[in-house]
């Protein structure tokens, strides 16, 4: 299967799902699911291969090329293979909703431009790739109005100031080295002045920064992921920010190079400590304000956030287990936090559109799969030994433990604390607790639903227990960038940058836990009792709400109030109140009446014959 | 004290274990339990004996009736006793518990608490004084070693008549029926 | 020899632990001017409550304990313990401060399908509490592990023994300081046991586990113990070269938590952090940092 071929399955199974959609609903999910599939698999039959292939047609006469290696093949296996997760998901999702043959359309045509970006063997059809994605994302996190478009409008505006300094930075690479293709880029960029590759990098860096959501330019990310529908939202959170991770990735270790980027900046604070630092706060930053939130959606894209700048840190770090491990968190995250939209999006859905975590509770008794996989989910958030989030996290502490970064490391590591304390809040919210009397009938999620749940949950875990098996992949790219084996192991690594068997903690866990049941099985057996026999002091158990979810952690919120203003968020607010103001002010120009069209006219052309008396320009 | 006689651990180390590790439900009843902290604090140290309050039935192994039963604290008595895991013992508190002591005339209160929970011992007095605690908790100990201290098979037993009882002072409950079929054995 | 370990090392955690949860009842108790207790009496009461039939909230309720419980186990195959370690080279120190995540975890999903508030306002609180002491409690050992180069523990403890003392050390002092100033918040001691005040929420998470719950919840309870101490002593304190010396080295350090711990009453929750957040932060701070300054 080459590579024009699968991007041309890829959109034409969006185009044919947008035709197909006014004429049979079934068929067109059917056409929808069998089309990612089919992308996922030709994906999949890509692995270890390394091609590149021009297109004919080239585009303002510039070739467009298309090609594959370790690094892109492994975002496109991510990207298809959540993406078709989240069709399946969208089933039942979508199902009594308006405009559902929109959405499928557009819903493919992110996973086809996703596709097209990792794909792309040159800037120019990585920019329009590029392009294509954000405004079909917009289209489709807007999709729901209301909040939702001002969300969506919010990440446009945004995505465009990053997509123009992209495309300067396209222009100046252009003009530095004579081509757009990759391969001839990187040579080009070595022999050029450091000034040019910082500066391809700070413009790259603010494009792709929008994408991938580190502070400052992570604003958009909360409303965006929080008011778009779930299985989007999964693919958002997913693989969307993965495509801004991709592009740094790109910039840094094949563009600039690894040696080239790594010497920018002074000795002291070489560029690359800066960007891991960028990284260190927008986990801090994060986290705390997910804390505090009480919408679940909204509280999974802070979190996305903060995982998103792990894998920041992970990759700006430099090493080849930072880089590793940043990559490896990339594809844990993406599964997890898929994972995790999945299991709000099914509440939302049974619930009837609840989100608030304020007014959810118990639902374990009723969506028990939906339970196990959130909390398989929340795990790997955390970062629970045997679950992928797990290796990823151990890599890059172990590289900044041992090359020196102690702060960072420690900011990282208070980071996973603020995790347990949020993901804990997200699961007892929803799911632990009392069951309020009006969810007394709920139904469990549907089959279509649960899935994609309980596959993303096993991969969860046997990436955790067997993370040899994407840490193969992940040092393949490792290599092609130039940094030094790992020495992968199936349970892990074991060359001489360090040692950890997922085995053996495998081991000795389900050692220590079959020890524990055995010491609980000693003892005495008692009933099994609903939530009305519980201790209430004697009393009745209040069947309108004995449950604590509200202000969950109100100590902590009240010491920390004061640091959670986000400015980052009322700068961007407030620089856009003032950009209305002046547009505002400049509209009055528009008074309607001719006379004053025709005096602006006759005062312009004045004014020019002015410049040319006085100054003779022309 | 036969806490050191390894034979009757070695015997019945379930029995000797319930006896050295009596926790009391921190329940106050009516107003006996001003008794309660000085036993438990420095002077009269109950700790000695193994006997701690908790603050949860759940905990608890030993509930101490201190004083009159009203109707609306009967409630909340048969409520926490049952949902004090077994093997529990109850002792009565007082003189109020075990025929109504001062308020044997009131319109208000229980008369005999035994009608409604199972009573294992009382202790005489208005109010007893620590040491009467302690000689009741030894007592209590030579009821379990000799089986006798058997309430709560006997409300599993009576079930019956016991909710038909609570249900008859009190009125509709709240909970259900905790042993729903009736008393078994 | 391997399994020998595998056998004695929880073993002794265990025995260790539940004597500590005697010896907390005891000193208690005679710090108040009377007598307490006989020190087996942790001994007695789990065995009480492994013989009283409690109710169950569900499977989650069942698994929460269980996992709570299987997590500390691991921890303590982790540390070792004199000469005995027996997970030595899986991933050191790193692996151990994730998997002392497992047990407050455990604890919390088993409160929180109990469907008890009480039980959530403790999880709660005891998350929180978590979160401040684990800020000075991360600047620690990774002074420790920055001032040696590893994460690995037995390398720590065989660096330390053959260390000569020297101005070199001295960061380390400090962190220790700030060790010794956050034990009662890691053992979960008064003054920092607002998460279990019985007084207030009815034991908080332990609010609903009763019979063989709570005797699960007791035993990690203790090796919860163990492991807050151990850590100290491997960390900061050299380690031992037998088992006895160990021993003796947590009975020092336990007293002086357990002094602490009679002297002052409980803190709330937002005192709590903000104290574990000042002195103690600021303490293993300036030690990390003079460590990383004397690195270089």
């Amino acid at each position: 299967m080459s590579l024009p071929v699968l991007l041309a399955l890829a959109l034409g199974g969006s185009l044919l799902t947008y035709i197909l959609s006014g004429i049979n609903a079934r068929l067109r999910d059917a056409i929808a699911v069998i089309a990612s599939l089919t992308v996922a698999a030709a994906v999949a039959s890509l692995y270890g291969r390394t091609v590149e292939t021009t297109l004919g047609t080239g585009f303002l006469g510039f070739p467009l090329v298309l090609r594959i290696g370790p690094l892109s093949w492994l975002f496109a296996m991510a990207v298809s293979a959540i993406g078709c997760l989240s069709v399946i998901f969208s089933l039942s999702y979508m199902r009594g909703k308006g405009r559902t043959g929109f959405y499928y359309a557009m819903l493919l045509l992110v996973d086809a431009a996703m596709l097209g970006v990792v794909l792309s063997g040159d800037l120019l059809s990585l920019f329009i790739f590029w392009e294509v994605m954000s405004w079909s994302t917009f289209l489709l996190i807007s999709t729901n109005g209301g909040p939702a478009l001002a969300a969506g409008m919010k990440y446009f505006i945004m995505s465009i100031t990053g997509s123009l300094a992209m495309l300067v930075g396209i222009v100046w690479i252009f003009a530095t080295t004579g081509t757009m293709q990759f391969s001839g880029v990187a040579a080009g960029l070595s022999a050029a002045a450091p000034g040019t590759r910082l500066g391809v990098l700070v413009l790259f860096g603010i494009a792709f920064g929008v994408k991938s959501a580190v502070w400052p330019f992570h604003a958009w990310l909360p409303p965006a992921h929080s008011e778009a529908p779930s299985p989007f939202s999964a693919v958002l959170s997913g693989v969307l920010i993965k495509m801004g991770v991709y592009g740094f990735l790109l910039t840094m270790y094949v563009v600039i190079g690894m040696r080239g980027f790594l010497s920018l900046g002074w000795r002291a604070l070489p560029v690359h400590t800066i960007l891991a630092i960028i990284g260190a706060v927008t986990i801090i930053v994060a986290t705390l304000i997910a804390l505090a939130q009480n919408d679940a959606k909204r509280l999974l894209a802070w979190s996305t956030v903060a995982q998103a700048g792990y894998i920041f840190l992970g990759i700006s770090f430099g090493t080849a287990v930072a880089v590793a491990g940043g990559i490896l968190h990339f594809l844990s995250h993406a599964v997890f936090k898929a994972l995790l939209f999945m299991a709000a999006g099914a509440v939302e859905y049974r619930t009837g559109g609840v989100r608030d975590l304020d007014s959810l509770g118990g639902l374990i008794k009723k969506m028990p799969v939906t339970f196990a996989a959130a909390l398989i989910g929340v795990c790997g958030l955390i970062g629970v030994p045997l679950t992928n989030g797990f290796v990823s996290k151990w890599l890059i502490y172990k590289t900044l433990i041992v090359d020196g970064s102690p702060f960072l490391a420690f900011i990282a590591l208070i980071g996973t604390w603020g995790t347990v304390l949020y993901g804990y809040k997200f699961l007892h919210n929803i799911f632990l607790g009392q069951l309020p009397e009006k969810y007394a009938n709920l139904k469990p999620a549907p089959f279509s639903m649960r899935l994609p749940m309980v596959i993303l949950a096993l991969v969860v875990v046997l990436f955790g227990v067997l993370p040899g098996i994407p840490l193969a992949v992940v040092d393949a790219i490792g290599s092609s960038f130039g940094f030094a084996t790992l020495g992968v192991i199936p349970g892990g690594i074991a060359g001489e940058t360090g040692t950890i068997n997922m085995v053996n903690i495998f081991a000795a866990i389900i050692v220590g836990v079959v020890l524990a049941w055995l010491i609980f099985r000693a003892g005495a057996r008692g009933a099994r009792v609903g939530q009305a026999d519980s201790y209430a002091a004697g009393g009745p158990v209040p069947t309108d709400r004995y449950q604590y979810s509200v202000h969950f952690y109100a100590p902590l919120q009240r010491m920390l109030a004061p640091w959670l203003r986000d400015p980052v968020d009322a700068f961007y607010g407030g620089l856009g109140a003032r950009v209305v103001k002046l547009s505002d002010g400049l509209r009055r120009i528009y008074t309607g009446l001719v006379a004053d069209y025709v005096m602006y006219v006759m005062l312009f052309l004045g004014a020019l014959i002015l410049v040319q008396i006085v100054w003779r320009p022309w | 004290m036969d806490r050191n006689q390894l034979v009757k651990w070695l015997q019945a180390p379930a029995k000797m274990a319930h006896k050295y590790s009596l926790h009391a439900v921190y329940f106050c009843t009516g107003c006996g339990i001003i008794e309660v902290p000085p036993t438990i604090t420095a002077r009269w140290d109950a700790e000695r004996f193994g006997v701690i309050p908790t603050a949860t039935p759940r905990h608890a192994n030993l509930f101490l009736i201190t004083g009159y039963v009203s109707l609306k604290t009967l409630r909340a008595i048969i409520r926490t006793y049952e949902q004090m895991p077994e093997p529990k013992f109850s002792v009565g508190f007082g003189s109020c518990p075990i025929n109504g002591g001062m308020y044997y005339d009131s319109y208000n209160t229980i008369k005999h608490l035994d009608r409604y929970m199972p009573i294992d011992g009382y202790i005489a007095g208005c109010m007893p004084r620590p040491e009467a605690i302690f000689v009741a908790v030894t007592h209590l100990w030579t009821l379990i070693d000799k089986d006798m201290a058997d309430g709560y098979k006997r409300y599993r037993r009576y079930y019956a008549q016991y909710r038909a009882n609570q249900e008859r002072v009190l009125g509709r409950l709240e909970w259900p029926p905790l042993f729903p079929a009736g008393g078994d054995a | 020899m391997r399994i020998l370990g595998f056998v004695i090392s929880p073993l002794a955690a265990l025995a260790v632990g539940i004597f500590f949860l005697g010896l907390t009842r005891r000193f208690m108790a005679r710090t108040q001017w009377r007598y307490g207790p006989p020190l087996y009496q942790p001994l007695i009461d789990m065995l009480r409550f492994f013989t009283q039939k409690s109710v169950s909230h569900g499977a989650i309720f069942d698994l929460g304990v269980i996992l709570s419980l299987a997590g500390s186990l691991v921890v303590v195959l982790f540390l070792p313990f004199g000469r005995i370690c027996p997970l030595q080279g899986s991933g050191g120190l790193l692996v151990v401060l994730y998997l002392m995540l497992l047990a407050p975890l455990g604890l919390a999903l088993s409160a929180g399908e109990a469907a008890n508030p009480n039980s959530s306002i403790g999880i709660s609180r005891m998350f929180a509490l978590a979160l401040g002491y684990e800020v000075p409690l991360l600047l620690i050992v990774l002074a420790a592990m920055t001032r040696y180069d590893t994460i690995s523990i037995v390398e720590i403890v065989a660096a330390q023994r053959a260390a000569v003392p020297n101005l070199a050390t001295f960061p380390l002092v400090l962190s220790g300081i700030a060790y010794l100033l956050i034990l009662p918040a890691l053992l979960g001691l008064r003054p920092f046991d607002v998460a279990q005040a019985p007084q207030e929420i009815s034991s908080g998470p332990l609010a609903e586990l009763g019979g063989r719950y709570l005797a699960l919840a007791q035993i990690q309870n203790a090796l919860s113990l163990f492991i807050g101490i151990s850590l100290f002593v491997n960390l900061m304190w050299g380690g031992a070269s037998n088992p006895l010396v160990f021993f003796l080295k947590m009975l020092v350090v336990f007293a002086f938590g357990l002094w602490i711990s009679a002297s002052f009453p409980r803190l709330r929750v937002e005192q709590a952090v903000r104290y574990l957040w000042r002195w103690p932060t600021l303490l293993a701070f300036v030690g990390l940092l003079l460590v990383v300054v004397i690195r270089r």
